[in-house]
């Protein structure tokens, strides 16, 4: 931190004003959601809105896991949560080899990934609904995971982040009678603890959250997620905005367990000097 | 053939994931765009042979639909206000945040990314709050400025503003946590030379810092661009893309035609048309950055 | 550090295998004795319980899959796509022609001297004209519901009315009253998404589509009445056209005092609005030529693609019978959809549930054709530019008559 000594008391004084104002600002609607789960249904929407309950009450809480079957959509959760993060793996691989290998159809290949993106996915929902079908995977949890383990944006990522490992690094390795894989799980995958950090974090959350594909496969509650169940808490035309928020609020709390876990290496994971 | 197995490894790499996402992705694109040539809706769905192909008959309808063309605009006002203010914002705030590495650094880290993780519900009736027109917040404090009450979400162009604020109040975090990981990777023996040759800090954020972020920044911009080109949820939730279609996007207009009207076909070609206008702008970021790697 | 990641590794796995296992026993035990039924959101949970009571006098087990409201429409289009569907289905009103037409739903005409609680003159008029696509009988009323006047009782009282308003004169003599009470008050509040109210007031003006012969009569002059009707509320400002207050909490402050809703909203004001109780109350529509109203509730198919008709339609049975239909209001707060189940004093002694069954006699479904959510968003589109847009009457209906028109024909 040899530039920090250089910092002025007041440029810092700056820097963490803006940041707390703005951190208040970005998270109000956070902190309303929060608030709102220990709020009887009648104060929830008041006007104007409370940032602290009036009458706190944790009846949300209690309707919410009487009304679920905790705990069947918590082990299905897991489950997807488990094997996304194997999908991960596989994304951190293929991004690898797009940006430290030297092959044949590379730029084709990878374009195709990065295709993949760009078409809004409802509409593969129902081709993608088919394959499987036609696999026999549907109400089955290998048919829930599959469509979701393979991102392009995570790929396109790792690709990215993978390109600035100097290859000397590599070759050096090489040389020394490294094999392929053990430069990848050895040196590569240290080398870009960061971002995995990152992606851990994203694929946490999105397997946590995952929704349509659960519900879509499977013809049995007994696959379903806990995203699914909180919706089925939702009315046609009522919605119970409370139990909504505690269900909401319920969800939130492992993902910042798992941020405030993998957020350190995203700043302190990188010791390597020399890189370009 | 040895050739091929000494090449292996490059292709044990990328297969996994290359095949999953060739059966999962690739595929069904194909599946769809095969359809985006027909007349397909709930009908064909329960009996295929009941599609007829009608050739690019769904392509000239797009064409003369107000509505689409009408989402197209609002798409291009989306992306052209919003990628430049979500990579600005979550720089500077990714910026400010390695600035210090204190608990209170820390936890603003968090902070700043609440907003990806906040339901999406408790985020529509907030900003519902936020924007109404006769109790919100917002004009509650223009009110003292003797400003106007303004219509946020009730008039097309203030409207899609209004959606943008919104979507880069969401869209922060994420691209913010990437910058972060990126910052991670600047060498500190890079800052000691700069302040060595005596460059002040202004200078060397210009010509140490975001010079060695462009790989980062890059993606960001890439998949910030494919992102907001499919923008949908903020009007899905806040608006349906009214008031009088002024914040339609394209992919609202697809998710209402295909799911809501079920016309398959139809839909179908919006999102090609969607999805050639993508790869061009994808392209385009592509050959841009090519002119400028020998930085 | 790695001795911690590797309890979490062994931990996950260990959920990981007992997930695997879990899956495969609810896999097995699907045979020609399980009725499958499909039912959304907080019915579909409640209904597996409910279902018991029919398990209990018959050979057939239900298995009921609760799918929530919002991706409920998904979940039907990749059954129909692959013919995996369950036996029976529950429907919104609005979605049955679309399945009927697309071939998804079983014609249960040959089945309905069998089942004598299948037959249409149990049930409202209004959902009678649900049970049938064209000349298909597609499904089996389970509960309705439909719209009715909710007002301010107190509040309507201050500006002389003691009884709420029976006809349209009354209806906008009151509420210009109520909005004349001063800044930020409105005398009826209408949503402007909700289809139904344009067509409610279509209906009471008179108006008919003749889907038979593909006519749907928006040029007529009782349609454009009921929508210049419609829009002389925003015009004179006695209905708000800006999104404003949460319409409960504005019927909580009194600013909007009466709105057109259904059933479900007695629950939502008592739960959210409890000090309100005894201010409040619910009429039957204002009337023109007629009072209709809107006919909306849920009915159950039998999937074209179903493995157990039998055990479906004795099913279905089941949940049409008076009695069952009386019990599973008390569980859910629906209302009963057989006409019988109306002469029980458990829905006479209820003056809310009074009110709906007087309405009930009176209300019609929307068009039953596949193109009627187009079409209905089309109006809402149309109706948009005249009240925000400061468009013509005349033109935009004029114009909407005929995309509808070839909407309808396309």
């Amino acid at each position: 931190m040899a530039a920090a000594t250089k910092k002025s008391r007041t440029e810092k004084a700056i820097v963490t004003c803006i940041l707390v104002f703005g951190g208040i600002l970005v998270s109000i609607p956070f902190l309303w959601m929060i608030s709102s789960s220990f709020k009887p249904e009648s104060e929830v929407l008041a006007i104007p809105p409370t940032i602290i309950p009036d009458n706190p009450t944790i009846e949300n809480y209690i309707n919410l896991f009487t009304n679920m079957n905790f705990a069947v959509y918590l082990r299905n959760t897991l489950v997807i949560v488990f094997f996304s993060f194997i999908g991960l793996l596989f994304n951190a691989m293929a991004g690898y080899g797009f940006a430290k290998y030297d092959f044949k159809g590379r730029e084709k290949v990878f374009y195709l990934v990065l295709a993949t993106m760009m078409i809004p996915g409802q509409v593969t929902m129902i081709p993608v609904y088919l394959i499987l079908n036609a696999m026999g995977l549907t109400n089955t949890m290998t048919g829930i995971v599959l469509p979701g383990l393979a991102v392009a944006f995570s790929i396109f990522l790792f690709r990215q982040f993978m390109t600035t490992i100097p290859d000397d690094l590599i070759e050096a390795a090489r040389l020394d009678g490294a094999g392929e894989w053990y430069i990848f799980f050895r040196l590569v995958i240290p080398i870009a603890k960061p971002i995995f950090a990152v992606q851990g974090i994203l694929t946490f959350i999105a397997g946590w959250n995952s929704f349509l594909w659960p519900l879509i496969i499977a013809n049995d509650e007994s696959l379903y997620t806990l995203s699914v169940g909180l919706s089925l808490l939702q009315g046609q035309y009522a919605n119970n905005f409370a139990l909504q928020m505690a269900g909401a609020a319920f969800m939130v709390v492992p993902i910042i367990i798992i941020f405030a876990f993998f957020q350190k290496y995203i700043v302190e994971g990188f010791t390597m000097s020399g890189i370009k | 053939m040895n050739q091929l197995y000494k090449n292996r490894h490059p292709y044990m790499f990328i297969a996994p994931a290359v095949i999953l996402l060739a059966v999962f992705s690739v595929i069904p694109i194909g599946v769809a765009l095969v359809i985006s040539f027909t007349d397909m809706n709930l009908k064909g769905l329960a009996d295929w042979s009941s599609i007829s192909f009608i050739g690019i008959e769904n392509y000239k309808q797009l064409f003369s639909d107000d509505t689409f063309l009408k989402s197209i605009y609002n798409t291009f006002f989306y992306v052209i206000i919003g990628v430049p203010l979500v990579i600005i914002c979550s720089l500077s705030i990714a910026l400010l945040l390695n600035y210090g590495s204190n608990w209170l650094f820390t936890t603003f880290r968090a902070v700043y990314y609440m907003p990806s993780i906040t339901n999406i519900i408790a985020v529509a009736v907030i900003w519902g709050y936020l924007y109404n027109t006769e109790y919100g917040l917002f004009n509650y404090l223009l009110s003292f400025l003797s400003v106007e009450n303004i219509p946020w979400l009730g008039e097309p162009t203030i409207a899609k503003i209004s959606l943008i604020i919104l979507a880069v109040w969401k869209g922060i975090g994420i691209n913010m946590i990437i910058f972060l990981a990126a910052l991670q990777g600047i060498p500190k023996s890079y800052y000691e030379a700069a302040e060595i040759d005596g460059a002040n800090r202004i200078q060397m954020l210009f010509h140490v810092t975001l010079p060695l972020l462009r790989y980062a920044t890059f993606f960001v911009s890439v998949t910030t661009l494919i992102g907001w080109m499919q923008f949908f949820e903020e009007p899905f939730v806040m608006t349906e893309g009214g008031p009088l279609n002024g914040t339609m996007s394209i992919a609202l207009f697809i998710y209402k035609e295909g799911f809501q009207f079920s016309q398959f076909g139809y839909a179908a070609a919006g999102s090609f048309v969607l999805f050639a206008m993508i790869i061009i702008v994808t392209v385009l970021q592509f050959k841009l950055r090519k002119s400028d790697t020998e930085y | 550090m790695k001795g911690k990641l590797l309890v979490l590794l062994v931990a996950i796995i260990s959920a990981v295998l007992a997930g695997c296992s879990g899956g495969d026993d609810s896999s097995s035990g699907k045979d020609d004795k399980t009725v499958t039924v499909w039912a959304m959101g907080e019915e579909g949970k409640m209904l597996q319980e409910f279902s018991k009571k029919f398990e209990e006098n018959s050979d057939y087990k239900v298995d009921v899959q609760a799918i929530p409201w919002d991706t409920a429409h998904d979940k039907l289009l990749t059954a129909v796509a692959s013919g995996n569907g369950p036996d029976v289905v529950q429907l919104g009103t609005t979605w049955v022609a679309e399945f009927a037409e697309a071939g998804a739903l079983k014609d249960l005409s040959e089945h309905m001297k069998d089942y004598p609680t299948f037959a249409k003159e149990n049930f409202f008029e209004g959902a009678q004209s649900i049970m049938q696509y064209k000349d298909q009988i597609v499904g089996v009323p389970w509960y309705v519901d439909t719209r009715v006047l909710y007002y301010r009782k107190d509040l309507l009282k201050e500006v002389g009315y003691d009884q709420p308003p029976k006809t349209w004169e009354e209806l906008k003599d009151a509420a210009s009253k109520l909005a004349d009470r001063g800044e930020g008050s409105y005398g009826l509040d209408i949503d402007m998404n909700d289809q139904s109210t344009p067509f409610i007031f279509a209906w009471q003006n008179g108006y008919e589509a003749n889907l038979e012969e593909n006519e749907l009569n928006f040029d007529s002059p009782e349609f454009k009445g009921a929508i210049e009707y419609y829009t002389s509320f925003f015009r004179e400002g006695i209905s708000q056209s800006q999104q404003g207050k949460d319409i409960v909490q504005a019927f909580k402050d009194g600013s909007k005092p009466m709105f057109f809703s259904g059933p479900w909203m007695i629950n939502i004001i008592n739960d959210q609005a409890p000090d309100l109780e005894g201010k409040w109350a619910t009429a039957v529509m204002p009337k023109k030529e007629t009072n209709t109203s809107f006919m909306g509730g849920s009915i159950f198919s039998v999937f074209d693609s179903a493995d157990n008709v039998d055990g479906a339609l004795e099913y279905i049975a089941f949940m049409s019978q008076k009695d069952t239909q009386l019990k599973w209001t008390e569980v859910s707060s629906t209302l009963p959809a057989v006409k019988e189940a109306w002469k029980d004093p458990m829905m006479q002694e209820n003056p809310l549930y009074v009110t709906f069954g007087k309405q009930l006699e009176n209300a019609k479904a929307g068009l039953q054709t596949p193109k009627f959510e187009r079409i209905a968003q089309e109006l809402l589109a149309t109706i948009e530019r005249i009240v925000k847009g400061g468009a013509d009457i005349e033109k935009e209906l004029e114009k909407f008559n005929q995309t509808a028109q070839s909407i309808l024909e396309k």
